[in-house]
């Protein structure tokens, strides 16, 4: 299959990481792995991108991190959701799903209407 | 210029090394790294088993983790702090990059911040020790001195039957409490006896003031009288430093002009009241006999009271006022023509505020100076940086944003300017401290405290901001359109900030001008007045101060006695040409004002006889001192007590008395006393004029044979013959104390050294005028030199222009050179006004001192001039050295 890399909208990492989060705890690397993986490697992301965005959401209080040991049997840092970054999960989710409607119904009723 | 680019990036990478070693890494930090590590690590090992080799697997781990790495790292170490103090960081550090930048811009906002601000603080400090300081006295805001003004003297003392009628119906003031200096001395067996200061007090004085002593006891009011009064009490200082600090002190017998007195108590260390009492280190009581209590003419008391706090400060100062004038009512012949008054004793301290404030304005002058040179820095460097403003600005930075970054670097430069300032500060107060230093040893210390210290941070603060800022911002709202239409060049720069920073160069060199004049004035004045000898001679001159003990001389025949031997003996002495004794120095003011009435003239309402200075002489005091006998004859031995009164009047004096008239023969009385004894004026000397900036308000001079009213306190003068006189004062001390060795001579010295000595505290005036000066001439070369040479740059292309068109190196230096001098002549001009201004203020409060000289100001408008030339030529020769092609291809 083609690589179709589609550049982050801006806003949409803190989605996807609270996404990928929110089934099992993670380091950084997992994360971004299964962002891959899931979107069929068609999101494009500079993957140290990941990381501030991390340490955002950290200080946010969404997200906590925790050392553990990697199945590599290294040192890693693991990532948690938070009871809160469920709850603003939910709302951007909600928001990004309306969103994202609202884009394909006018883009749909263009496409009708010429 | 590559290599030393090569050492300077080497010294920042040693900078920061240390840095980061000297700020322990956090854990965090740390965490952060492993955290990023193993990411890269995974991406590596994926790309390896994809089949890459080891090298590549890792640049291309790198690029896939992003090549940014480091911001991230920034980033993410924002967003551990708050976000306020994360975009202050990152201002501090563009600031302090920025800076860096241009270490010379840095370098010379921070000196002269340094020097304007710290010459400023030096001189708040002191204002604050000697002026605002409080009294070393409980509630001294009700302590007032009480003085009786005459028309010869606004702030005249009291004659002690005067002050005890006063003491005696002050109810309607309160307590009242009367000192007089009284230097005495000190012997102890097998010493040479020394002079000591003393105050004679009242026992209530120290009571009055709210002073307590440490040790001992205060005065009893028995002591007051004859024969009680062999008490001592001495200053803290007196007793650490002569008596060691030894406790057993109270109740130690000591000799006091050859008379053992016991010390009865120590003053405490908080009394140091040298702005009113000056140094003193012996307090005894005042000891009046009948005869003197009762005397209502010899003003010699200081009066202080404290008002009492039932009574407000109008009716205070009006009952005193009245009792005054009921005074000058009952005792017409002794005080006719004379009022009391009352001022704050917080008003009265010495050092006059009219010097204080205005050396307080001439260093806000080099202060002003130093303002404006940063505003023409900042400005300059704001110009420079137009364009990176402009982009800024058309990227969508705020108002706010463009304007953060100049405001952190106003503060960066103020809070090092301030710290470099009170580096500069402390070094005044040290200078000050020992150029105050008294002859007992004692200084002017500056207290530096917490005021100080944030005068200082206040005053850079405003400094930086109104002058570091506010440019930049008036730069800013000129250019940022106007940046981006020319592309950020322009053949020459906006007319509106090229004239304002001309009218700070203006500024600047009228400062300068008012600084430079001033001090070169007061340094003329006062090397005329240290070398003033008018009327006497000070070669070969050496006098010294004695003063009789009451107690041991207690008549006039007595005096009289001493003062005979002496002047024998000295003039015994191998190189001695001749020796005086006399009741002052023709050197310095004679303090002895009396009046006097003509015979045969219509006597002159009381209280408005002419008054005069009287200077009692022994016979050889002309020939002595040098002082030429014009008309008549000087003094002889035989005019004596027995002999009839004689007096000899200076030129000025029979001018003033007797205009044509031949005043040889004429006759005087002194104005007091119930009966008039007249004297015959015998001869005319050459009128003498003290070398002090603030002579006494009487002109005339007459002189009376010692003989005839002896004095307690004098002067002795020797004249050597060719003979070094310096060599003789060992001599004269041994003579001297052969004859009574209870009797210190104080201040033996030659009469030129005495004369330095004096005028001591102006030199120090004058010294910190001078040093304004030189920081203002400075800075305002360093102001004119920047502008010029920036101006120069600017208009590289029209000098290329112009010598493309044939103009050569002599019109470029020309028309630089004429450009720095015109601002440096409007300037000039505009300053000597405030020159002008500064000497009359300076002529105000040193009325001895001649300030109006038109060659000094002439002379500091070329030094300015040449200054200006100076600063003008350095860019000037730069523009001649202008390659037309290389700077005509750069546009």
């Amino acid at each position: 299959m083609e690589k179709v890399r589609n550049e982050l909208l801006q806003g949409t990492l803190d989605l996807l990481i609270l996404k990928a989060l929110s089934a099992a705890s993670l380091h950084g690397w997992d994360i971004a792995k299964r962002i891959a993986v899931v979107s069929n490697d068609r999101l494009s992301l500079k993957q140290g991108s990941l990381y501030p965005a991390l340490h955002r959401l950290e200080g946010r209080g969404w997200i906590e991190a925790e050392w553990g040991v990697s199945e590599a049997g290294r040192a890693a840092k693991f990532y948690r959701i938070t009871r809160r970054g469920r709850k603003e999960l939910e709302v951007e989710r909600e928001h990004w799903l309306s969103f994202a409607e609202a884009m394909n119904s006018v883009l749909n009723n263009l496409e009708e209407l010429s | 210029m590559s290599a030393s680019k090569n050492e300077r990036g080497e010294f920042w990478r040693w900078l920061r090394a240390k840095g980061s070693r000297l700020f322990r890494r956090s854990k965090a930090e740390a965490a952060l790294d492993a955290e990023m590590q193993f990411h890269l690590d995974q991406l590596a090992a994926q790309f390896r088993a994809e089949g890459m080799p080891e090298r590549e697997a890792r640049l291309a781990a790198q690029r896939e983790f992003g090549a940014e790495a480091a911001a991230y790292r920034e980033q993410i170490r924002d967003s551990w702090r708050p976000p306020e103090l994360a975009d202050l960081w990152r201002s501090l550090r563009f600031a302090v990059r920025s800076l860096a930048r241009s270490p010379g811009f840095a370098l010379l906002a921070i000196i002269t911040l340094a020097f304007g601000i710290g010459g400023n603080t030096t001189m708040f400090s002191a204002f604050r020790t000697i002026s605002l300081k409080p009294l070393p006295y409980p509630e001294s805001e009700n302590l007032a001195r009480i003085y009786r003004a005459t028309p010869q003297n606004p702030e005249g003392n009291m004659a002690p039957a005067d002050f005890f009628d006063l003491r005696r119906n002050a109810n309607g003031f309160g307590e009242v409490a009367a000192y007089t200096p009284s230097d005495t001395s000190l012997s102890e067996p097998g010493q040479n006896a020394e002079m000591v200061s003393g105050l004679r007090v009242t026992s209530n004085l120290l009571a009055t003031l709210g002073v307590q002593p440490q040790l001992g006891r205060d005065f009893r009011r028995e002591e007051d009288l004859p024969g009680n009064d062999r008490v001592v009490i001495i200053s803290q200082r007196c007793w650490q430093k002569r008596f060691g600090g030894r406790e057993n002190i109270v109740g130690r017998t000591i000799r006091v002009d050859g008379e053992p007195h016991e010390i009865v108590g120590v003053l405490p260390a908080s009394f140091n009241d040298w702005r009113h009492l000056g140094w003193v280190d012996f307090f005894r009581p005042l000891g009046f006999n009948k005869e003197k209590i009762a005397d209502r003419r010899s003003t010699i008391l200081r009066v202080i009271g404290r008002r009492a706090k039932t009574i407000s400060p109008n009716e205070a100062a009006g009952f005193i006022a009245n009792f005054g004038a009921r005074l000058a009512k009952d005792f017409p012949a002794e005080d006719a023509g004379s009022t009391w008054r009352v001022k704050s004793l917080n008003a009265t301290v010495t050092g006059s505020r009219a010097i204080m404030s205005m050396l307080i304005g001439l260093s806000g002058f080099v202060l002003l100076i130093a303002c404006s040179n940063l505003a023409n820095l900042s400005l300059a460097r704001t110009m420079a940086r137009a364009r990176e403003f402009a982009v800024r600005a058309a990227l969508g930075a705020s108002r706010m944003q463009l304007l953060r970054p100049l405001i952190v670097e106003s503060l960066l430069l103020s809070v090092a300017g301030g710290a470099c300032a009170i580096l500069v500060a402390m070094w005044g107060a040290d200078w000050l401290a020992v150029r105050s230093t008294g002859d007992n040893g004692e200084q002017v210390i500056l207290a530096f405290d917490w005021s100080v210290f944030g005068w200082a941070f206040g005053v850079s603060v405003v400094t930086a901001v109104a002058f570091g800022l506010a440019p930049a911002i008036f730069a800013l709202r000129l250019k940022v359109n106007e940046t981006l239409k020319s592309g950020g060049r322009s053949l020459t720069s906006g007319r509106g900030h090229q004239r304002f920073r001309h009218f700070l160069i203006v500024g600047q060199f009228a400062l300068a001008m008012v600084l430079l004049a001033g001090a070169a004035l007061f340094i003329r004045g006062l090397d005329e007045l240290n070398h003033r000898r008018a009327g006497w001679e000070s070669e070969h001159l050496v006098t010294g101060t004695i003063v009789l003990p009451a107690a041991r001389y207690s008549d006039a025949e007595k005096i009289n006695s001493f003062h005979r031997l002496v002047v024998q003996r000295l003039e015994a002495m191998p190189g001695v040409a001749s020796a005086s004794i006399s009741s002052f120095t023709p050197f310095f003011n004679w303090n002895d004002i009396r009046k006097f009435v003509i015979e045969g003239r219509v006597r002159p309402p009381s209280g408005h006889e002419p008054a005069a200075v009287v200077n009692s002489v022994t016979p050889d005091y002309f020939a002595t001192v040098g002082t030429r006998v014009l008309a008549g004859r000087g003094f002889k031995t035989n005019d004596d007590m027995a002999a009839p009164k004689v007096f000899v009047v200076s030129q000025a004096t029979a001018e003033g008395l007797f205009g044509n008239e031949n005043p040889i023969g004429q006759r005087l009385a002194q104005v007091g006393g119930d009966k008039l004894r007249w004297g015959e004026i015998v001869g005319v000397v050459a009128n003498v004029k003290s070398v002090l900036p603030d002579p006494g308000p009487v002109a005339f001079q007459i002189y009376q044979p010692m003989a005839q009213e002896p004095q307690a306190y004098s002067e002795i003068s020797v004249r050597s013959a060719n003979v070094d006189p310096a060599g003789m004062i060992a001599s004269i001390r041994t003579t001297m104390t052969a004859l009574d060795p209870d009797l210190p001579v104080r201040d033996l010295q030659t009469a030129d050294a005495t004369i330095e000595r004096a005028n001591y505290q102006t030199a120090v005036l004058r010294d910190m005028l001078s040093g304004f000066a030189l920081l203002g001439l400075g800075l305002a070369s360093i102001g004119i030199y920047g502008v010029i040479a920036r101006a120069m740059a600017q208009r590289a292309n029209e000098f290329a222009i112009r010598f493309a068109l044939g103009a050569c190196v002599k019109d470029i230096t020309r028309i630089v050179l004429a450009s720095g001098v015109k601002l440096a002549l409007i300037g000039s001009a505009l300053g000597l006004l405030g020159a002008i201004g500064v000497a009359r203020l300076l002529a105000a409060t040193n009325p001895g001192m001649q300030l109006n000289a038109p060659p000094v100001l002439l002379g500091t408008t070329l030094l300015l001039i040449a200054v200006a030339l100076l600063a003008s030529w350095l860019p000037a020769h730069r523009a001649a050295r202008l390659n037309p092609i290389e700077a005509l291809r750069a546009e």
